[in-house]
């Protein structure tokens, strides 16, 4: 028996922007229903650099954009203060010649003029202002560096979890009415006289499906919207390109570098929760973004353009490569990088399917502006009656204050390092984890100890945290994937959350077989040194004995 | 048009407004720049510690050496996590530091640990750098 | 100038201090050689998990009941047959001598590993999977699902997280068709106090070594067995060392065998496997240095342990593979210790020899984690004799033998004949590498 029920809104796509205008919607009385295929921020959302700037470089053609984007940012940061954390980065100077031209330093010094103009806006997202370094100052806060620099300017922005950052959004729109269904698939849009007016989906995991009548579809699928718009018969244009990160085991430096790829191209080192990144590679990805895995090549260009600032990052032990597909909009003849990022709403009435709305472009920083408008839209076209978006003053979950981590772990006698990490995860809730370990002392086992993750944590999450697949921890708790890879937490987390969402024995090894290949893909291309050393263990403990 | 006018503007920071500032600010670029920066911790990594660092990233969480320290036994801040997350937990972030402070410091340095250590990890050397470090003193 | 300590002088040195490198050392030993063995570290024997697998049929069907399958040594000839550079095809012509270096080792180390049969134990693991293992250690003999009988009851501590005796249980319960005993689980009130919920694995041994500890365990168990039980598994924490008796005190209170599931990491039956290693050692007379091997020189076969130069007539090499740091990946493949070539491999490479240390990662990995993967089977490439080889196919130095991981061409992670390879050529390494000792003794001039 299928299930059929009526929705003002249906949402395709589980990333930030489809997360984020579900809540919206939700919160200005709008019935929604969100479709996931996968997971929450299993896309691009989750792949992203995973920071909240300030729109630094719109500040060449339109200042205003700036103002807005600090501003947001700022508001990300009241709605979620426990998710986001400071980056300050490096922008070291580097000359051709032993000494530098007088072009050169004219160039360095515009530099310093346009990030202190920045620094304008710095307050609206709580920033802190730039400073230009003299080589001895800059050789100093950043011994790593290449000698013969000619200083740095410094730059402030911040940094988040872009995959709690969904999911958060995601919860807070069920908080406020919204339906979230994730690892279901929206089969086929149904169309009557030239309007879209339903959504068939079908639950990978349960085989159900069922049929959502929606007064307005908003197609939020990313790089899958072509795909999707082709099945569909609506022509969703964007020009889809591959970001690849790679993770390093460590927090390499508590300061971001900014560094030069081979081609030129702006790349990153930078600190992200307890570990580093290096990013990004930008290339044409006209292939399927279900099938997505780093290559050797990608690893060899990102390496080598941060080594050509930093020598000894050839040393650190690169833990995974991972990547995603970011769309932008569609326009030839540019290099990838200096194509605009800014989105586009279209409208698919033309087509035929009036009522379907896709979404291309934008980026993580934005999200919530993003949603506003597209709320907006969705409002005027429903003909209800704008109501106001309080997206930016209510907080997320968790964020309505900030917890202790000192004090928690005093009261719940539980190791500081890892109440540290659940209250970074889990901002005001991290107390009601540790309740429930309260009453079970059990959970205060801690089951990854390079991340910190408690018992209590996998089990609080597998209850509230919208989790149908063990791999969904991987974006809740990171559980797995660091430089460890399982090897601590993989069977005691699948143990956990098999107990809580009542699997057998088969599902669980099933699903602890999912989590432990998509671990195995995103460390594929990276397996040197000593990861190589963890993986033969890995392999032993997985294969050997798991057969998993 | 918002471009010249965007440029026009730049151009007047880059002449008059960023030259005061300049002229009016105080410390230098590294006083300023830490100011804003240590309070919250986010000190510069010292080439000895990113040697430290480097030396721990052998580490593979077998946890061999936990077998051979007599306080993971015993003492709670290091049972909690293990011996090997003081060199994984705690030293992959400086910021982490703080909190693994109790159970670097109830080190012996009795050496069990680091003959048991199959990617040879210099695991004593390391736990007492760390803890110098989460003291803010010089590593011993 | 520092005036120079003494060399050390010996028959044999064994680089590595692992299962390989031990078995190595006392068939030397055993041979009459005088024997010393570097390590850096015990190594990484120490993270088995109890099993001593050598190899299964690659050919079984999985609907075959245990009783049907083929023996040890005829799995491990289908596996040289089947398994392109796998050391047991290098050496398929000493296969014949396989089950020898088997019970040397079980012999060696009777201490805690049971005699072998000649057939695979089928042995639970805390996945709830059924590992196939030649011998095993003798506190999990009882739970060896091809000879148990009746009913089976596998534990679980009421008080403790880390293991799931559901999972395990299940494992058994989908090899009854094949011959595994009922199974059910049994809740015991076990480590219900805080202290104890948080204890890690090796912790729980230690508590369970505690007098009176076990006894208390075995009444417990004796309360709660569910009526029928012939035999119960436990998790396998009983006891850091064989001497505690720990099965045996639960047994006696309980009144029915009682056996420990594998262990994954970190592993109890590992250390208690790896102090038997040391204990032997020390017993055969072999002399263990703790150290690196510095300035080695697979020509001259010399080389420095903590300043002092070490001067041997033979050499086993058995450094392990990339845990043990016998091989590594820095930017390409290498063999650290005297930079030998690396050759071997399993899968498509297994043919490419110089071109494989090269590759990247990415072109020696396949996408599904469970197929063969070459970049994890590689090592040194070796003749029949366990000689190292150079690209050019040519012996690197007849004096010097590689033995265990550090030899490439099996996936000694996970393909269930790791701790076979190990023992195998751990074996014939060290009688070849006596052998050369005691002719090099016979020549007027050397040595």
């Amino acid at each position: 028996m299928a299930d059929r029920k009526s929705y003002d809104v249906v949402v395709l796509g589980g990333g930030v922007n489809g997360a984020g205008t579900a809540r919206d919607c939700a919160m200005r009385g709008l019935s929604v229903l969100l479709l996931e295929k996968r997971d929450l921020a299993s896309g691009a959302s989750g792949a992203s650099s995973g920071m909240i700037h300030g729109g630094i470089r719109y500040m060449l053609s339109d200042r205003k954009v700036t103002e807005l984007a600090c501003r947001d940012a700022g508001y990300i940061r009241r709605i979620a203060p426990h998710l986001v954390f400071r980056i300050p980065f490096l922008m070291p100077f580097a000359s051709r010649a032993e000494e530098a031209s007088l072009a050169e330093r004219a160039a360095w010094y515009a530099t310093e003029v346009y990030v202190g103009t920045y620094d304008l806006y710095q307050p609206l997202k709580g920033g802190k202002p730039s400073t230009r370094l003299t080589p001895a100052e800059m050789y100093a806060l950043e011994p790593s560096l290449r000698p013969g620099l000619g200083g740095a300017v410094t730059l402030d922005e911040w940094g988040i979890d872009g995959q709690r950052l969904c999911l958060l959004n995601a919860l807070s729109a069920e908080a406020h009415g919204a339906e979230v269904r994730t690892w279901t698939e929206a089969t086929e849009l149904v169309r009557e006289g030239g309007r879209a007016v339903a959504v068939r989906w079908r639950d990978l995991v349960t085989g159900e499906h069922g049929e959502a009548r929606a007064g307005a579809v908003l197609n939020a699928t990313g790089a899958w919207s072509p795909h999707w718009g082709r099945l569909n018969g609506v022509e969703v244009p964007m020009r889809p390109g591959k970001g690849v990160h790679l993770s390093l085991d460590r927090r390499f430096s508590n300061y971001g570098i900014i560094c030069r790829a081979v081609d030129g191209r702006q790349m990153f080192l930078m600190p992200h929760e307890d570990e580093s990144i290096i990013g990004t590679t930008d290339d044409d990805f006209y292939g399927d973004p279900d099938d997505l895995e780093a290559t050797s090549d990608e690893v060899a260009y990102l390496l080598e353009g941060v080594e050509s600032l930093v020598p000894s990052v050839r040393r650190a032990r690169v833990t995974r490569a991972w990547s995603g597909v970011r769309t932008t909009l569609y326009e030839y003849g540019k290099t990838e990088d200096a194509l605009s990022r800014e989105h586009q709403l279209l409208d698919h009435a033309p087509e035929g399917a009036e009522g379907l709305f896709s979404f291309v472009g934008g980026k993580l920083a934005s999200y919530r502006a993003q949603s506003e408008e597209i709320t907006d839209r969705l409002l005027s076209f429903l003909g209800k009656a704008p109501r106001p978006c309080r997206t930016h003053e209510e907080p997320l979950p968790g964020g309505d204050a900030v917890a202790d981590a000192h004090e928690l772990a005093r009261r719940h006698g539980v190791g500081e390092g890892a109440v540290r990490r659940l209250v970074y995860r889990h901002g005001s809730r991290a107390r009601e984890v540790l309740l429930l370990a309260d009453d079970d002392p059990r959970l205060k086992l801690v089951v990854c100890r390079d991340e910190g993750i408690l018992a209590a944590e996998v089990v609080f999450i597998a209850r509230h945290e919208k989790v149908r697949r063990l791999e969904d921890l991987r974006r809740r708790c990171r559980l797995g994937i660091a430089g460890c890879g399982g090897l601590d937490c993989a069977r005691l987390g699948a143990q956990l959350v098999a107990h809580e969402l009542d699997w057998d024995g088969d599902r669980l090894r099933a699903e602890l077989h999912q989590l432990l290949e998509v671990n195995w893909r995103e460390r594929r291309a990276v397996l040197d040194g000593f990861q190589l050393s963890q993986e033969e263990l890995l392999r032993a403990v997985h294969r050997g004995l798991g057969e998993v | 048009m918002g471009r010249v006018r965007s440029l026009a503007y730049l151009g007047y920071r880059a002449l008059v407004a960023h030259p005061l500032r300049r002229l009016f600010r105080q410390g230098s670029g590294s006083e300023r720049f830490l100011a804003s920066y240590a309070p919250e911790g986010l000190s510069p990594t010292s080439p000895d510690d990113r040697a430290a660092g480097e030396a721990a990233s052998a580490c593979i969480s077998c946890g061999l050496c936990e077998s051979a320290c007599p306080l993971a036994a015993v003492a709670p801040s290091v049972r909690d996590l293990g011996l090997h997350a003081a060199f994984r937990l705690y030293s992959k972030s400086s910021l982490a530091l703080g909190p693994g402070a109790e159970g670097l410091e109830a080190c012996s340095s009795c050496g069990g640990c680091e003959s048991l250590c199959p990617t040879g990890v210099p695991i004593a050397r390391l736990v007492r750098s760390f803890a110098a470090r989460a003291r803010g003193g010089a590593p011993a | 100038m520092a005036e120079e300590a003494a060399p050390i002088l010996c028959d044999v040195l064994v680089v590595g201090g692992g299962m390989a490198g031990a078995i190595a050392a006392l068939a030397a030993r055993d041979a009459g050689a005088r024997v010393v063995l570097v390590r850096r570290a015990p190594g990484s024997t120490g993270l088995s998990g109890g099993a001593i697998s050598v190899a299964h049929d690659p050919s079984a069907l999985p609907e075959v009941p245990f009783a049907g399958r083929a023996g040890v040594v005829e799995s491990a000839r289908r596996v040289a047959a089947t398994v392109a550079g796998h050391p047991y095809q290098v050496l398929r012509d000493s296969l014949d001598r396989l089950w020898n270096a088997v019970e040397f080792a079980s012999g060696q180390l009777s201490h805690v590993l049971a005699p072998p049969t000649g057939r695979n134990r089928w042995l639970l693991t805390p996945f709830g999977k059924v590992h196939p293992a030649a011998t095993c250690q003798r506190s999990m003999v009882a739970g060896d699902l091809a000879e148990a009988r009746g009913r089976m009851a596998v534990v679980a501590a009421r008080g403790h997280l880390w293991w799931d005796a559901g999972l395990v249980a299940s494992g058994a319960a989908r090899a009854r068709h094949l011959g595994a005993p009922e199974v059910q689980v049994a809740l015991l009130d076990l480590f219900m106090w805080e202290e104890a919920a948080l204890a890690r694995p090796v912790d729980l041994a230690r508590l369970l070594e505690a007098p009176g500890a076990a006894e208390q365990v075995g009444e417990l168990l004796a309360e709660r067995l569910p009526r029928g039980s012939t035999v119960a598994l436990f998790p396998p924490v009983l006891g850091l060392t064989p001497e505690a008796r720990v099965a045996e005190r639960i047994e006696g209170r309980a009144g029915i065998p009682v056996a420990e599931f594998l262990s994954d990491v970190p592993s109890v039956p590992g250390l208690r496997l790896q102090r038997a290693i040391d204990l032997r050692l020390g017993a055969a007379g072999v002399e263990v240095l703790r150290g690196e091997v510095r300035e080695a020189s697979a020509l001259a076969l010399e080389a420095r342990v903590g300043g002092r130069k070490v001067v041997a007539k033979s050499w086993v090499l058995a450094t392990g593979r990339f845990a043990g740091g016998g091989i590594a990946r820095r930017g390409e493949l290498v063999e650290p210790a005297l930079g030998l070539p690396v050759l071997a491999s399993e899968g498509p490479f297994a043919e490419a020899g110089a071109r494989l240390a090269a590759r990247s990662p990415w072109a020696l990995t396949v996408r599904d984690s469970r197929s063969p993967q070459p970049l994890l089977s590689a090592g040194l490439k070796v003749d029949g004799e366990l000689r190292p080889l150079d690209a050019e196919g040519r012996v690197v130095n007849p004096r010097l033998f590689a033995a265990g991981a550090v030899v490439g061409g099996h996936d000694q992670a996970s393909d269930g004949t790791g701790m076979g390879v190990a023992i195998f050529t751990g074996w014939l390494a060290g009688r070849a590498a006596a052998g050369v000792a005691r002719a090099q003794r016979a020549l007027p001039g050397v040595g």
